[in-house]
């Protein structure tokens, strides 16, 4: 597995490159009403994965009808601007220290009027590094609300594609993580780094290999990283009944 | 003998010993005789021991004669004199001819006792005759005055008539008899016949009831019976009215009948009698596409030989009253516009969402090697803009939009038009698909809209600003006054751009672009209006939801997004408490002659009591299509008024009410109200003879019908004798010859006895 750190100048090259891909669709008045994911910026190694986040962005406005920017914008946690990016990806490699006061209550308000966070173990830690960094900040932000395992039934796993596990470059826990505030999955927790599995470098090339199951895996972890895209735009939507047969079916 | 003071008499024992002691000696001298029986059983000869036996006895009974002392009490009595009560119906039903042609059922009545009169004379020497009207209340009346005041009541009650009567003896004279006059068209307890609860209370009277049943059966008539409805119903469900049509002398007939709300024909049935005297059931379903409260009414036709006219058509009144909201939302993709909307809506119990988004186009890929992959369904368009969309509420379009075939709405624009026009609420929120955006321009569904596009979107960010009109207005009413919303208003973060419209005339612009104009006007954010019988509302961004989630920014809670957007839908879907002015029919159907009364509520723009508001209400017939009358009157410190029609005539009527406070119009409201043409005593000419019948057989009465040529003889109760004055007691026992006849009988036992050699 190859981790390559990405400089200022590649994440300008990656940018550029995108472009071209969203040429022809239709101009959004507006670019903030489209999905661009914001990214916590903590006191750790929280950049790690920004090329991944621009590449579900990519990938959710080539599979889906959702229109992106495929940017990925960083955000001190405790910044008021936070809550123009409802869908926030908190991503890190290694331990971070505690956040501060100010960082905790405003991320509290971010989750409880509506914002969506997307954590990610980029060292795929358990117990230690990221995980245990992150899990002792999620007690401070959402005390009541405890996370838990996402059940294999929860509308995540059919918001767009069918899915039945959760991987991401790696495959530690077959599922994730959710905080949930009343049935709103305001949090979901990939022990995996699902952001590596979708990480290009500016040539274009996958920057991490994806273990154990190589790129189909990959393929996996990118379907899910739309699903949960999509599950922070449409919520329960694919829970309505007028869908719940046909998907029962199509799982047969 | 006899004292002539004295006109009656009794026997009675004048001895004076207790009773006790001449049990004990007639016990004796039953001892004393089967003793007698006892001492000559072995005698041979049957003829002494007969005599023996006889001898004894007869000087028994000669002896108990003397014991008793028996005599004559002669007595000064009289007779009670209890009353006979003449009953005579004067509900309405009494007014209908009792023949075709001939006089009413209550003249026939009238002319009946007028000849009785004589032979009801002839009963005071034993009875109080008394002469009653009952409406139900008893009243005296006299033939003449029978004969004069037509019969109103608007209920017969028979039973309630017949307990008054017999509660009226209580304590003092006691009722022997009735005489029950009526065409037993009763509508109350015996409605059903005499049975059950009525069947024990008429055995409990304890008084013969004869019937004279009035009028005959062969009536012409046609009448709407048995109208059953519930008293509100839920817009766009389907509801069942029932009633039966009541038809006599139209054997084989066939007869229309029409359901219609306020003049508009909602259903048409026809039913086929089979009969002379036949009842047929309808029933009638339909669906009530608008909230509010309406006039039905169910009419048969009128022909010219009926004997009554006013029964041929019933009108009710019915509330239609919304469920859950059921709204349809139609998302043309998936946004943060998207989001909070459907987070809002459902989280809403009131509402239930129906919502379509489009996840993927024609140009996306989704990389799947099968569909199976996918958790997508296919856009059931024409399910949702045809054969359900009548079953909405509130459809709403978010940035949807799209000129591909398989996407396209063109095939149902005119459905969806036609939708608000009939009664439907629609709101178009904007984005980069709509409202001058993209390509798919829907110009038959934007003709339903309260705004037109005018050029390509502005992606500056900018605060909305209310207008006067949104001032007042329910739906951008967020905070709890008029300078509580605007500050709230105010409040609110900029929202990054806005499609470029401009208000069609008659659309009401709430909210505005502070700066961006079109046609020379700042352009609208917010713009209602009502198209048709519907509603529509345009919010010209795909950025509202920067009033659910980045409102709450700078830490401070808001609700205003929450607010307008349940005002919007409340106000969509005619929310009764949106409106300043509530009118309210009290009650909501009047019976005939009954005035017609209203309750008006008025509240300012900030949705506060109006105390001394002028209120206006205008009772407008339905049927002709003209004001009635008018009435006004100020409002109280609660903001209510109520007002009073004198009773108009039978018909649907609204009741459209304005209200101004100094100069300040307060809105206008409406109700409905349905005046009866008859209540349930006209609704049926029928005659119940059987009833009457019954009546008289449970009470040990006799059935009579009318005409009769005088008064029948009639069961009554015989009145008690009383003692009035004093007795005298004369003895029977102190005579010479019963002592000569004990002392002979017990003489001539003593010689058989001896004579035979007993002694």
């Amino acid at each position: 597995m190859s981790v390559r750190r990405l400089t200022r100048r590649n994440l300008l090259l990656g940018s550029a490159a995108l472009a071209p891909l969203l040429a022809g669709r239709a101009h959004a008045f507006g670019e903030k009403n489209r999905f661009i994911p914001a990214v916590a910026k903590h006191g750790g190694r929280w950049d790690a994965r920004l090329s991944g986040l621009r590449r579900i962005a990519w990938e959710l406005q080539r599979r889906t009808s959702v229109e992106v920017v495929p940017d990925a914008r960083p955000f001190a946690l405790s910044s008021p601007d936070l809550f123009e990016y409802p869908f926030l990806y908190f991503g890190g490699d290694g331990a971070f220290p505690p956040l501060n006061e100010a960082e905790v209550s405003n991320l509290r308000r971010y989750l409880t009027y509506g914002g969506f966070m997307l954590a990610d173990a980029n060292d795929g830690s358990d117990g230690d590094g990221f995980d245990a960094s992150f899990r002792r900040e999620m007690a401070r932000v959402l005390p009541q609300n405890p996370l838990a395992e996402v059940p294999s039934g929860h509308v995540v796993f059919k918001s767009f594609f069918l899915l039945d596990a959760a991987p991401g470059r790696l495959l530690n826990k077959p599922q994730m993580m959710a905080a949930s505030l009343g049935k709103r999955a305001a949090v979901l927790y990939s022990q995996n780094d699902v952001a590596g599995a979708w990480s290009r470098n500016e040539s274009g090339d996958y920057e991490f290999d994806v273990s154990p199951g190589g790129e189909p895996q990959r393929e996996l972890a990118v379907r899910l990283g739309i699903n949960v895209c999509m599950y922070a735009l449409c919520l329960d939507y694919k829970d309505d009944a007028v869908h719940l047969q046909l998907i029962l079916n199509k799982r047969r | 003998m006899n004292s002539p003071t004295f006109n009656a008499w009794k026997l009675v024992s004048l001895s004076p010993l207790p009773s006790w002691a001449l049990v004990f000696l007639a016990l004796g001298l039953l001892l004393g005789v089967a003793l007698a029986a006892w001492g000559v059983r072995r005698e041979p000869s049957r003829g002494r021991r007969v005599l023996l036996w006889a001898l004894r006895v007869g000087a028994g009974v000669a002896a108990l004669f003397f014991l008793l002392e028996p005599g004559i009490r002669h007595l000064q009595v009289a007779r009670m004199k209890n009353r006979v009560a003449v009953l005579v119906d004067r509900s309405a039903s009494m007014g209908f001819p009792s023949e075709p042609g001939g006089p009413t059922r209550a003249a026939e009545v009238a002319t009946f006792l007028e000849k009785a009169s004589p032979a009801l004379a002839g009963l005071q020497d034993r009875f109080t005759v008394e002469m009653y009207g009952f409406d139900p209340e008893l009243a005296p009346v006299t033939p003449a005055s029978l004969a004069k005041e037509p019969p109103r009541a608007g209920t017969t009650d028979l039973l309630a008539a017949l307990r008054a009567a017999a509660g009226a003896g209580q304590g003092a004279r006691k009722l022997s008899g009735v005489l029950l006059f009526s065409d037993g068209a009763d509508n109350t307890e015996l409605k059903s016949g005499v049975v059950g609860r009525a069947r024990a209370a008429l055995a409990d009277l304890g008084v013969p009831v004869s019937t004279f049943t009035v009028g005959q059966e062969a009536l012409k008539d046609l009448s709407i019976e048995g109208l059953k409805v519930d008293d509100f119903a839920f817009v766009r469900n389907s509801l069942t009215v029932e009633a039966e049509i009541h038809g006599r002398g139209f054997r084989g007939r066939e007869i229309p009948i029409v359901l219609s709300q306020e003049g508009k024909t909602v259903a048409t049935k026809t039913v086929r009698l089979e009969t002379n005297d036949d009842v047929k059931p309808v029933s009638f379903t339909f669906t009530p596409d608008q909230t509010g409260r309406f006039v039905y009414t169910v009419t048969v036709p009128t022909f010219p030989d009926e004997a009554v006219t006013e029964n041929n058509s019933r009108s009710f009144t019915l509330k239609v009253i919304r469920d859950r909201v059921r709204v349809l939302l139609v998302v043309g993709r998936p946004s943060w516009d998207e989001r909070y909307l459907r987070g809002l809506l459902k989280q809403d119990a009131n509402v239930d969402l129906i919502s379509f988004y489009i996840l993927r186009t024609l140009s996306d890929d989704p990389g799947v090697a099968n569909e199976r992959e996918l958790s997508l369904i296919p856009f059931p368009m024409e399910e949702i803009f045809d054969t359900k969309l009548d079953t909405f509420d509130v459809v709403i379009f978010q940035n949807f939009g799209h000129a591909d075939p398989t996407l396209s709405i063109a095939e149902y624009e005119r459905n969806l038009e036609r939708y608000i026009h009939n009664g439907g609420a629609f709101v178009m929120i904007g984005g980069d698909s709509v409202l001058g955006e993209g390509r798919a321009t829907m110009p038959t569904l934007m003709e339903a809209l309260p705004v037109a596009a005018a050029g390509p979107a502005n992606v500056e960010p900018f605060t909305a600003r209310l207008t006067p009109e949104g001032l007042r207005h329910p739906v951008t009413a967020i905070g709890t006054g008029a300078s509580s919303t605007e500050a709230a208003w105010g409040e609110l973060p900029p929202i990054p751009g806005a499609n470029l419209t401009y208000a069609r005339p008659g659309a009401t612009v709430l909210l505005e672009h502070p700066h961006l104009t079109a046609n020379g006007k700042n352009a609208p954010l917010v713009a209602v209006w009502d198209y048709g019988r519907g509603r529509a509302l345009v919010m010209a961004t795909d950025a509202s939801w920067y009033w659910a989630f980045a409102a709450h920014r700078d830490g401070s809670p808001s609700r205003a997004y929450d607010r307008f957007w349940g005002n919007a839908l409340r106000w969509l879907v005619r929310d009764p408490d949106l409106t300043t002015l509530k009118v309210t029919a009290d009650p909501p159907s009047v019976e005939p002659g009954r005035p017609v009364a209203v309750v008006v509520q008025a509240r300012s723009s900030d949705y506060q009591p109006a105390q001394d508001a002028q209120v206006r209400v205008e009772l407008f017939s339905v049927a002709t299509q003209k004001p009635v009358a008018v009435q006004t009157g100020a409002t109280g410190p609660d903001g209510v008024v109520r007002l009073e029609f004198a009773p108009p005539e039978p018909g649907p009527y609204k009741l459209l009410a304005t209200a101004k406070k100094g100069e300040t119009d307060l809105g206008k409201g409406e109700d409905a109200v349905a005046v009866r043409a008859v209540g349930p005593e006209l609704s049926d000419a029928s005659v119940r003879p059987e009833l009457m019948e019954q009546i008289a057989k449970v009470t040990g009465g006799k059935a009579y019908k009318l005409p009769q040529d005088g008064l029948p003889d009639m069961p009554l109760l015989d009145p008690p004798v009383v003692e009035v004055g004093r007795a005298k007691d004369q003895p029977l026992w102190d005579r010479w010859y019963y002592l000569v006849a004990l002392i002979g009988l017990l003489g001539a036992e003593w010689f058989a006895r001896r004579r035979f050699g007993y002694v």
